[in-house]
C-alpha cells in the first residue's frame, strides 16, 4: 500500500508542480509580494508576513489546481473504471494528499525569491522562520482543501469558489477588530507591521497561526479521506484526528487572540525615541535611528550636507533628523487590554517628540521611506528641502491656534526671497530630473492656488510631496509658491559661485522674510519671472473662506 | 439535377425547437450557486458591518460579486462542440442561448446585491458606475471564458478562465495606467461608467468572435501526430 501511495504521490506531485495555474499562482503570488514590499524601506518583521501574503495568492492557485486533480475522476465520468483498479479510493486520496508536496517547491521559490529581492533592497531585521513556514503552511493547508472540495464536488466551479471563500475571508479583514484579523487564513490588510520600529514578540502571533493553518491542513486531509474510505476503522481514525484537529485550531485561535505583550515597551520607544534610537553627530547635524536602519543614513547624509555645504553661514539651531515609529495604536495592537491603559499609552504617544514640538526637528517616518528609484530620489530632495527651510528659517510646521479649532493650513511664503533660496539649495543638493519638477508647475487648464490674505496665490508642489516621506505628523508643512520656484529655477541657470557670492554677501537680509524675491531677483541680476494666471481669475480680492497664514 | 440551395439563415426557422434543449442543458446549478454563494457572503458581511455600526461599502459588493462572475466563466461551456458544428445550426447558438439565459439571472442578482446594500445605509455614491464595473467584468469573464473555450484547454475553460478574468481584473484595478480610467478615485463616475462600458462591448465582439470560430483544435501534443505514419500506428 505504502508502494502505490509514494508512486500515486510522485504522479501528482508531478503533474502539480507542472500545472499551469499553479505555475501562474506562482507568478501573481511574486507579483503581490513585489507590490507589498517594494514602495518602502523593506522591514523583514513586515516583509516576511507580507511573502505570507503572496502565498495566499499561490495557496488559491494549488486549491483549485488540486480541486481539479480530486475530482478527475468524476468528472471525466471514470468513477466506475477507477473503481475497478486495485488501488481503492481512500488510497487515490491519500496519494493526492501526499502528492501536495508538489506545491512545496512553488512556495519554497517564492520564499527565496522575495528573501534576495528584499535583500537587494537593504532590507532591515532579520526574517523570522516561522512567519516563513507559516506561508509554506497555508499553501499545503489549500492543497488540502482543495482535495477536500474536489472529492465532494467534481465540477471545476467548486474550486474556483472554495478559492473565492478563501480570498474572501482574508479580504474582509476590516470587518473584524482586534485579534480577530489573526483567525483568517492569512491577513494582509489591517495590521500595524510596516509601522513597527522593531519585531514585536506575539505581533503576528506566528507560532499560534502555524498550528492553526496545520490544524486545518489535518481537518481537509481528514475530509477528504472520510468521504472515500470504506473502512470502519479508518472513519473512526479519521474522526479521532478530525476531533484532534479542530481542538488544535480553537487552541491556536484562543492564543492569537490573548493580548500583544510588552506593548509597554513599544510605547515607551516611540514615545520616547531617544531612550531606543542611536544617534550620531556628522557636519553638525545629529541623526537619530532606530537600531538596525543604519544603512538609511549615509543617503540622508547626502540630501543633507548637500544642502549644508552651500549654505554660507552656520546654522544657528543645531538641527536633528529624526525617525518615527508608531504614532498611535489601533485595536490590532490593544485588544485585551483595559480601556484606561490603551488612553494611557495613547496619551504617551501624543506626548512624543514628533507630535509635541514638531518643529524642533526634522521627522521622517519608518512606514514611508522608499527603498529605491524615482521615490528614494522624491524622499531625498523632500529631505533636502525641509533642510533648506530650517537653514533659511522658513517653519518646518504651521499649528493652528488651540481657541480657532480649526485645521491648521500650511503657511505661504509669498513673495519671500528666502523660500526661493531654499528651493535653490534643495534643487542643487538633490539634483531631481527637471521634468519631475517643472511636473509640480500646473499646465493646461490646472491651477493650483493658496488664499493668503484675501489674495489668490498660485502655489508649486513637487510631485512627490504628499508621499510623506519627510513628514511633521499631523502638521502642514510650508506650501511653495510658483513665483518662488520660478525663481529658483532661474537662479539654477546662473553659475553657483555667482549666486553663492549673492548670498553670502547678505544672508543675514536674505533671512528676513521681509525681503522679497524681486530684490532677490535685482541683486542676482535677473528679471524675476512672471507667473500666469487664469484668464477668468480676476486680480482682486475673493470672498470669505479658509485662509493660508503667511510664513514669518 | 441539383437540389436548391437552402438560405443561409434557413436555420433560424429551428430556433423555436432549439430552445427547450438550450434551457435544458443550461448549466442552471453552476449559475445560481454562484449567485447565492455572493448573496449569502453579502448577507454576512451586511450583519457584520451592521454588528460594527459600518457601511456595506461598494467594494463589499464588488468582491461578492466574484462568485457569479466565475459561474458565467462555465456558461459557455459546450461539451458536444465538434457534433454540433456538423449541424446546420450553427455551433454559437448554444453558448449564445445559455449567455443569454444567464443574462436574466444576473441582473436579478446584482439588483439583490445594490437593495442589500442599500437596505445596509449606503446611499452616498452613486450606483451606476458600480454597475457598470460589474457588467464589465461579466463581459471579461465571458471573453475569457470564449477563448479557453476553443483553445486546447477547452474541458477546464471555465476553471482557467475564471481565474485569469480576476487577474485581468486585479491588474486593470491596480496598474495606475489602467486605474486612472477604471477605478473612480482617481477617474470621475461618468469616466469610468464609460470605460467599463467600453471593455464590455469590446469584451464582447472578442466573444463573437471566439464563438463565430469553426477551428478544431486538438489536444493531442503535437509531437504525438505523426503525418507521415498510419493512424493505427500512432494510437
Amino acid at each position: 500500500m505504502t508502494r502505490t501511495v509514494l508512486g500515486l504521490a510522485r504522479a501528482e506531485a508531478s503533474l502539480l508542480v507542472r500545472s499551469v495555474l499553479a505555475l501562474a499562482g506562482l507568478l501573481a503570488a511574486g507579483l503581490v509580494t513585489w507590490f507589498g514590499i517594494h514602495p518602502v524601506e523593506p522591514l523583514w518583521w513586515h516583509a516576511a508576513w507580507q511573502i505570507g501574503f503572496g502565498q495566499l495568492v499561490l495557496g488559491l492557485a494549488v486549491l483549485v489546481a488540486a480541486q481539479l486533480a480530486a475530482g478527475r475522476a468524476r468528472r471525466d465520468g471514470m468513477a466506475g473504471l477507477y473503481a475497478s483498479f486495485p488501488a481503492t479510493a481512500g488510497i487515490r486520496t491519500l496519494g493526492q494528499l501526499a502528492g501536495i508536496a508538489g506545491a512545496i517547491p512553488a512556495s519554497l521559490l517564492l520564499i527565496g525569491a522575495a528573501a534576495v529581492s528584499v535583500h537587494l533592497l537593504g532590507v532591515v531585521g532579520t526574517p523570522s522562520v516561522t512567519v516563513l513556514a507559516g506561508g509554506l503552511l497555508l499553501v499545503i493547508a489549500a492543497g488540502a482543501a482543495g482535495i477536500a472540495i474536489g472529492t465532494r464536488f467534481p465540477h471545476p466551479m467548486a474550486g474556483v469558489l472554495g478559492a473565492l471563500a478563501l480570498l474572501l475571508s482574508s479580504g474582509t479583514t476590516h470587518l473584524v477588530s482586534g485579534g480577530g484579523i489573526w483567525l483568517v487564513p492569512w491577513e494582509g490588510l489591517q495590521d500595524d507591521l510596516g509601522f513597527l520600529p522593531g519585531p514585536l514578540a506575539g505581533y503576528p502571533p506566528a507560532g499560534a497561526h502555524g498550528a492553526e493553518l496545520a490544524g486545518l491542513a489535518v481537518l481537509a486531509g481528514a475530509a477528504a479521506l472520510a468521504i472515500t474510505v470504506r473502512s470502519a476503522r479508518a472513519r473512526a481514525g479519521l474522526a479521532t484526528a478530525g476531533v484532534l484537529a479542530v481542538t488544535l485550531i480553537c487552541l491556536a485561535g484562543a492564543v492569537q487572540l490573548r493580548p500583544v505583550p510588552n506593548l509597554n515597551r513599544l510605547v515607551t520607544d516611540s514615545a520616547n525615541p531617544a531612550s531606543a534610537q542611536r544617534c550620531t553627530t556628522s557636519s553638525g547635524v545629529r541623526y537619530c535611528l532606530y537600531p538596525g536602519f543604519g544603512s538609511v543614513l549615509p543617503s540622508l547624509e547626502a540630501a543633507v550636507h548637500g544642502v549644508l555645504a552651500r549654505v554660507p553661514a552656520r546654522l544657528d539651531r543645531p538641527l536633528t533628523v529624526s525617525q518615527v515609529g508608531l504614532t498611535s495604536l489601533d485595536a490590532t495592537l490593544t485588544h485585551g487590554y483595559p480601556k484606561r491603559q490603551v488612553s494611557r499609552w495613547n496619551a504617551e504617544l501624543r506626548r512624543a517628540p514628533a507630535i509635541a514640538s514638531p518643529e524642533s526637528a526634522i521627522y521622517f517616518p519608518i512606514w514611508a521611506w522608499p527603498a529605491f528609484g524615482g521615490p528614494l530620489a522624491d524622499a531625498h530632495f523632500n529631505l533636502a528641502l525641509a533642510t533648506a527651510d530650517w537653514a533659511v528659517r522658513i517653519p518646518l510646521v504651521t499649528i493652528a491656534s488651540s481657541q480657532s479649532g480649526q485645521p491648521s493650513q500650511p503657511c505661504v511664503p509669498v513673495n519671500q526671497a528666502r523660500e526661493a533660496i531654499a528651493l535653490w539649495l534643495a534643487i542643487l543638493a538633490a539634483r531631481p530630473p527637471a521634468g519631475e519638477l517643472q511636473a509640480g508647475v500646473p499646465a493646461g487648464n490646472g491651477f493650483t492656488a493658496a488664499v493668503v490674505d484675501h489674495k489668490v496665490i498660485p502655489t508649486w508642489s513637487y510631485p512627490g510631496q504628499g508621499a510623506g516621506q519627510v513628514d511633521q505628523i499631523g502638521f502642514s508643512p510650508p506650501q511653495n509658491t510658483e513665483a518662488g520656484y520660478l525663481l529658483a529655477r532661474a537662479m539654477t541657470t546662473l553659475p553657483e559661485p555667482k549666486v553663492a557670492r549673492v548670498l553670502a554677501a547678505g544672508w543675514v537680509t536674505w533671512l528676513n522674510w521681509h525681503t522679497t524675491d524681486a530684490q532677490l531677483a535685482a541683486a542676482l541680476g535677473i528679471k524675476m519671472p512672471g507667473v500666469p494666471r487664469p484668464p477668468l481669475l480676476g486680480t482682486g480680492p475673493i470672498g470669505n473662506g479658509p485662509e493660508n497664514p503667511v510664513c514669518t | 439535377m441539383t437540389r436548391p440551395a437552402r438560405h443561409r439563415l434557413a436555420w433560424l426557422g429551428a430556433l423555436p425547437l432549439l430552445a427547450k434543449p438550450i434551457t435544458r442543458t443550461m448549466p442552471w446549478l453552476t449559475l445560481i450557486s454562484g449567485c447565492l454563494a455572493g448573496l449569502a457572503f453579502l448577507t454576512i458581511m451586511a450583519r457584520v458591518a451592521d454588528a460594527s455600526h459600518a457601511q456595506l461599502s461598494q467594494g463589499t459588493v464588488r468582491l461578492a460579486f466574484l462568485p457569479a462572475v466565475a459561474a458565467l466563466a462555465f456558461v459557455l461551456r459546450a461539451p458536444f462542440r465538434p457534433l454540433t458544428q456538423a449541424t446546420p445550426v450553427p455551433a454559437w447558438v448554444t453558448p449564445a442561448g445559455h449567455l443569454l439565459l444567464a443574462a436574466p439571472v444576473l441582473v436579478v442578482t446584482g439588483g439583490a446585491y445594490l437593495r442589500i446594500m442599500a437596505h445596509a445605509g449606503n446611499h452616498a455614491l452613486a450606483v451606476y458606475p458600480l454597475i457598470s464595473q460589474l457588467a464589465g467584468w461579466c463581459a471579461v469573464a465571458v471573453a475569457a471564458a470564449a477563448c479557453f473555450e476553443r483553445s486546447r484547454y477547452a474541458d477546464l475553460g471555465g476553471a482557467i478562465a475564471a481565474p485569469v478574468a480576476f487577474a485581468a481584473i486585479a491588474l486593470t484595478w491596480y496598474l495606475p495606467v489602467t486605474a486612472k480610467f477604471l477605478v473612480a478615485p482617481p477617474a470621475t463616475a461618468e469616466r469610468v461608467a464609460v470605460a467599463w462600458y467600453s471593455v464590455a462591448s469590446a469584451a464582447l465582439l472578442l466573444t463573437g468572435a471566439a464563438l463565430r470560430d469553426r477551428w478544431h483544435r486538438y489536444t493531442r501534443r503535437r509531437s504525438m501526430w505523426r503525418p507521415d505514419r498510419p493512424l493505427e500506428m500512432q494510437a
